[in-house]
């Protein structure tokens, strides 16, 4: 098992090597001088030399990869030209929101649209079926940011039922917390529910349709212990992969969702970083969100491992 | 059912006739043409009428009682919906609905765009990696260093390098789609070139230009034209989102994400900013997205299931 | 007395095309500890009327109509939760699919236990022990270490007794063996069906046997029921209808059947085959549903459906012709 786990790590390095050449050259891709870009329209010589000295942009491309990554590795991913604070820093204060607004939301995810699919294979081609695919449509389609509004408009603004917008550390207590982030997990989580009740309909349709089904039926069992026994642990593996690959609907939406709801976390971040031109911020957080989407997804082929006894390792 | 068209009466005698049996099932009725094809598929029929609704109000914005969509107007800044000004102005007292309906124009060429150049892209780079094996490895392990990137922040890190400009949006959109697009290729053709069809036409010595044109290619359509409907789909929300967040279509130009993004200040005050600007995106990706589940369900019932 | 009384057994299906009248107007009876084989060339029906015995037809698309009257109750007028008690229990089914029929993320003693768990009211360490003593019962070495192995771990006979011990394990009252052999190797064949007779013979189960391999038939069956586009045409005892079979559908059918050692024997003959194709059933059949095919069909046959006629001691068919001897031309 230690030694499956090794492997897939390593397998990973290659692709987190490309994501940081990637993301490193992004500067390089851009038309025109990098300290120029940085730098933005209004910036006078001197400033765009300064830029110039404090990145290192003088020396051979290789060289400042090289030397890039190796800060990296010690966790050093630069200073903000904004804020002049150390870039992991910053990333550091922001991190708490944002995690506790995809965990909230990724819970959420798997505790609606698991049962909604599994349901909705169940009873294909009825009333039932239709209203929930019809749904998982809407919620394709609704932006998420559209959602946002509409959720804050209706349960905070009218209803007042939950604050409009903002957010408290889980250290102030659990409800506080969780208050605030219900609204931005409903609006954050739509697409990725309908993503994930698709493929869970999708995947209990084929298994459905298996002959061990029909001997799990032929041997007088219930519809319960089918659908959720002897289904739901074969749909598993394609259901488990969507909810990695969702990860990545999570993260560009959450950048949205926090500037909607006013939440102080890595989105927000990234949007200040975008509009002032940061770049190393910016670097720092694209490869942050890479390496956690990798991270997660290798975490789900362990998981397959678990759920799945054919499967090797 | 046995026979309903002769009398048992004439049989010879001697004979017996197998009973009648009732029907127990109502009947079924064959739908054919492509009337009864939008009828057996009603997403279809539904999601065409809306879009072709909308590229309409795209192409004929300014003949629709719409005013220049820029013109300033600060007298008459933030005015509730009403008889002149059918969905209300905005903090610079121009006129919504003109910005509604010039702002499809843009998610539309977006989308639409971004669905052709991924497609076009993706098509080659995903043929180029199932049929050459020493580029596969290549074109592959760089599309997952791509995919592990989330696309909008990879659309958003490729904006913050460029000025805003619909080209650019359309530019970093379609990087960020093509590695999945390359993916779905890839899978096409590598299950294709198993086929015993093909085998046979490499075994007559047909070249593989050929063999790429006459098999490949048009067992590709469906599933591309499929995958070309969600990427314009997610491409309209991506654009909204890059420009909501301003990284996306300049200010000056109205889409639906700016009208969004100016009205977000007040939206609290003046909902009808973002509200009518966030239906119609809503809408029109709707469409797109049933027109594309239309086609899935119609095109081929086994894709149904793996997408 | 007769443990199962089937009769005008009907199930569609609503299909994009039209209804497929998958099984139309199917009579027959099982008696207790009877063996009875229901023969057919695939598409034939004999699945369908099989999984409609037990109410495994998804309802909708399909539709079973008819009686089925199982030791007294009529199996199509119980509810859905009375079905699942007959289910595995009184009634209980093998499948011709070893590889797929077993649920590959569960171990084989769970899926063995799940059944005596439900039926039997048995917990989960005495459901364990009678697994294991199943396992054995159907020739499986190791049954302590197997119970907790997967089925992929498993080869395909050993998947087939599997099965066998699952739909045992509560002592049914008829088992329905659908084409239980069909997907093993030639060898093991032969070792699964000494091993259903040897079991049968304990158990003391009817058996309806479906099959399209006349060999297993004669093996093992006492009476045989031949179907065709969904219908019954012929049933006789197993030696009264390979001695003189009626209908020209299962004249065609046993003259189809290459014979061992014929070649030796200087009695070769060519495969017989039959001409022509199986009717759509998606479409009202008016006469005789083999007339396409038969080569004694007239205009009559074409016209007037037969029913089933006493052609012999127990044996019945379907044809306006065969029993007459003298066919008109």
């Amino acid at each position: 098992m230690l030694s499956y786990i090794l492997r897939r790590i390593a397998a990973t390095l290659p692709v987190m090597a490309i994501v940081a050449l990637f993301v490193f050259s992004l500067l390089y891709i851009a038309p025109g001088d990098p300290a120029v870009v940085i730098a933005g329209d209004q910036a006078s010589p001197e400033d765009v030399e300064r830029i110039r000295q404090s990145l290192g942009l003088d020396r051979p491309f290789l060289v400042q990869f090289g030397s890039w990554v190796w800060r990296i590795l010690h966790g050093d991913l630069g200073t903000s030209i904004f804020t002049n604070l150390p870039v992991s820093a910053m990333i550091g204060q922001r991190l708490g929101p944002t995690l506790s607004l995809m965990i909230v939301t990724l819970l959420l995810t798997i505790v609606v649209a698991v049962p909604l699919g599994v349901v909705a294979a169940w009873k294909a081609g009825s009333l039932i079926d239709r209203v929930i695919m019809g749904f998982a449509v809407f919620g394709f389609s609704l932006p998420v940011f559209v959602v946002g509004y509409m959720l804050a408009y209706i349960f905070a603004l009218e209803l007042e039922w939950l604050p409009v917008q903002g957010y408290t550390p889980l250290s102030s207590g659990f409800w506080p917390w969780l208050e605030n982030l219900i609204l931005p997990a409903i609006a954050l989580g739509c697409v990725y529910i309908a993503l994930v009740a698709r493929i869970t309909r999708a995947s209990m349709l084929e298994v459905l349709q298996q002959d061990y089904i029909r001997t799990a039926k032929a041997k007088g069992l219930g519809q319960g212990g089918i659908l959720f026994i002897h289904a739901l642990k074969n749909a598993a593996v394609p259901i488990v992969t969507v909810i990695g690959i969702g990860i990545a609907l999570l993260i560009g939406g959450a950048v949205v969702t926090e500037s909607v709801f006013a939440i102080p976390g890595l989105g927000r971040l990234t949007i200040d970083a975008i509009l002032r031109r940061d770049y190393p911020v910016i670097q720092g957080i694209v490869l942050l969100f890479s390496f956690v989407y990798v991270l997660v997804n290798l975490m789900i082929d362990v998981i397959y491992t678990l759920v799945d006894p054919r499967i090797r390792y | 059912m046995t026979d309903t068209t002769v009398n048992p009466q004439s049989l010879p005698a001697g004979f017996v006739l197998a009973p009648q049996l009732p029907e127990i099932l109502r009947p079924v009725t064959i739908r054919r043409g492509f009337l009864g094809f939008l009828r057996g598929h009603p997403t279809v029929a539904i999601g065409g009428a809306l879009l072709l609704t909308l590229v309409l109000i795209a192409i004929f914005a300014p003949y629709l009682g719409s005013v220049d969509p820029t013109a300033l107007a600060p007298a008459k800044r933030t005015r509730a919906p009403s008889a002149d000004f059918w969905f209300g102005t905005d903090v610079l007292g121009r006129d919504i609905y003109s910005r509604v309906l010039f702002g499809a124009r843009v998610s539309l060429t977006v989308g639409l765009s971004v669905a052709i150049f991924a497609s076009a892209a993706g098509l080659a780079i995903g043929m180029v990696s199932g049929f050459i094996r020493w580029a596969d490895g290549i074109l592959m392990r760089f599309m997952d260093g791509l995919m592990s990137i989330p696309p909008i922040l990879l659309a958003i890190a490729l904006m913050a390098l460029t000025r805003g400009s619909v080209g650019n949006v359309i530019l970093a959109i379609t990087v960020a789609e093509i590695p999945r697009v390359s993916r779905l290729v890839r899978s096409v053709v590598l299950s294709l070139r198993e086929q015993p069809y093909v085998d046979a036409a490499v075994a007559c010595g047909t070249r593989t230009p050929m063999i790429i044109l006459r098999h490949i290619l048009p067992n590709t359509v469906a599933p591309m034209l499929v995958q070309a409907t969600y990427i314009c789909a997610s491409a309209m929300i991506t654009e909204a989102i890059l420009s909501f967040i301003g990284a996306g279509t300049p200010p000056t130009i109205p889409s639906w994400g700016n009208i969004m993004a100016e009205g977000r200040a007040l939206w609290q005050v003046k909902p009808y900013i973002v509200f009518f600007p966030a239906a119609f995106l809503s809408v029109t990706v709707l469409a797109v997205n049933l027109l594309g589940d239309g086609l899935r369900d119609a095109l081929d019932p086994r894709m149904a299931k793996s997408l | 007395m007769a443990l199962l009384e089937v009769d005008n057994l009907q199930t569609h299906f609503r299909t994009p095309g039209g209804i497929n009248r998958a099984v139309d107007g199917v009579s027959f009876h099982v008696n207790e500890g009877e063996t009875l084989a229901i023969v057919g060339e695939s598409g034939c029906g004999k699945s369908v009327t099989s999984m409609s015995l037990m109410r495994l037809i998804p309802e909708p698309p399909g539709r079973i109509a008819g009686s089925i009257r199982f030791a007294g109750k009529d199996l199509l007028k119980l509810s859905d939760r009375e079905m699942r008690a007959i289910r595995g229990n009184d009634i209980s089914m093998i499948f011709q699919e070893p590889m797929t029929s077993l649920n590959p993320v569960l171990t084989v003693g769970r899926q063995i236990r799940e059944t005596l768990m439900i039926h039997q009211g048995l917990d989960k360490q005495a459901a364990e022990a009678h697994a294991i003593e199943m396992l054995t019962l159907v020739g499986i070495p190791e049954p302590g270490r197997r119970v907790r192995e997967y089925p992929h771990q498993l080869s395909g006979g050993m998947r087939q007794r599997v099965m066998i011990a699952i739909a045992l394990a509560c002592n049914p009252k008829l088992l329905i063996a659908d084409e239980p052999t069909t997907a093993l190797d030639v060898t093991i064949q032969a070792q699964i069906l000494k091993l259903m007779l040897d079991l049968k013979r304990r158990v003391g189960a009817a058996i309806i046997l479906i099959t399209h391999d006349l060999g297993v038939v004669a093996e093992i069956a006492e009476r045989v029921m031949v179907m065709y586009a969904g219908r019954k045409v012929e049933e006789a005892p197993v030696a009264e209808l390979f001695r003189s079979p009626r209908h020209p559908y299962t004249q065609g059918l046993l003259g189809a059947v290459p014979r061992l050692g014929s070649s030796l024997t200087g009695t070769a003959r060519r495969l017989a085959e039959i001409p022509g194709q199986v009717p759509d059933l998606r479409k009202p059949i008016v006469g005789c549903v083999f007339a396409g095919r038969c080569a004694l069909a007239t205009d009559l046959c074409r016209q007037y459906a037969p029913g089933l006629e006493e052609k012999g001691p127990r044996h019945i068919a379907a044809c306006h012709y065969s029993a007459k001897g003298a066919v008109a031309a």
